[in-house]
């Protein structure tokens, strides 16, 4: 893994971080709140991909890749529908 | 890998007969740490959410006395000092040991930042009678930034000495608890201060 590479990845992490504010101000303007979190989640887990594939370098391991991203998805689809139970539509 | 390269003949052996735990990069007593570190705050998170799901009016109510700004802040820094880590563990596989220390040196600097502002947020808490007995959504905010504050501190430790013994190994094993403490944080940070 190279500079470039890491540095690229910061900036995705970045861009996601002010992505993820972003939405919370669409929230703000009165946009549906399902819809918020769920995009708000999905940033969280794109994020950890990020970071387990490149700054924890596990780009080059299909199978832990796979795994880790079962087990993320898996957290967050968990946390999005306990989520959706406390909040209703 | 390039964090494999350099590893003597032996370890590289005894890692292809590991099958898939020796895809692993680096040391495998972290991957341990970090999966079980990962499990038990994907079960705190779960526990919090569950717990959520029978008050959401009073978990709403608490959530908004937090400050999203200082959490969103804190997530620059941490994914920055992650940053710095990554650039020092690939400084000292290229044998530039005095800039792999500096950069190791700016992600422990990013991480005391990031403690500073985390100490403001309990501060300013405390300054209106919030406590961790206040309600279960302050429990589990102070118990679970709390113990992840603590794996913020653990990691500035390991950092600094892995800028003292600099093995390229006890760098990448030092900068893989890092990066779990990255790895937590933004999964934590979305669940316990944006999901209204």
């Amino acid at each position: 893994m190279t500079s470039r590479a890491m540095i690229e990845a910061w900036v995705l992490l970045v861009a996601m971080s002010a992505a993820t504010t972003a939405l919370t101000f669409v929230e703000i303007l009165g946009r549906s709140r399902m819809v918020i979190a769920a995009g708000v989640l999905v940033l969280a887990g794109l994020k950890a991909r990020i970071i387990l594939s490149r700054y924890l370098q596990l780009h080059n391991s299909r199978f832990w890749t796979r795994a880790f991203d079962l087990a993320i998805g898996g957290f967050l689809l968990l946390s999005f529908g306990l989520y959706a139970i406390a909040t209703g539509p | 890998m390039s964090g494999t390269l350099g590893k003597l003949p032996s370890d590289r052996q005894a890692r292809d007969e590991w099958g898939v735990l020796g895809e692993l990069p680096g040391d495998l007593m972290m991957w341990v740490l970090i999966i079980s570190e990962l499990l038990v705050f994907g079960a705190a998170l779960i526990a919090f959410l569950a717990v959520r799901a029978s008050d959401p009016q009073g978990f709403a109510a608490d959530q908004l006395l937090l400050d999203r700004t200082e959490g969103a802040v804190n997530t620059m820094v941490l994914v920055t000092s992650g940053l710095c880590a990554a650039l020092a563990v690939i400084a000292r596989e290229n044998g530039r040991r005095r800039t792999a220390r500096g950069w190791l040196f700016a992600a422990g600097g990013l991480g005391v930042v990031f403690l500073i502002v985390k100490a403001g947020e309990y501060w300013s808490k405390a300054a209106d009678g919030i406590g961790i007995e206040t309600s279960p959504f302050f429990t589990f905010y102070y118990l679970i930034t709390g113990f992840h504050a603590a794996h913020v501190v653990a990691g500035i430790v390991i950092l600094a000495l892995v800028a003292w013994a600099d093995s390229v190994r006890n760098m990448e094993t030092g900068a893989a608890f890092w990066h779990m403490v990255d790895l937590v944080w933004v999964l934590l940070f979305p669940i316990i201060y944006l999901l209204r």
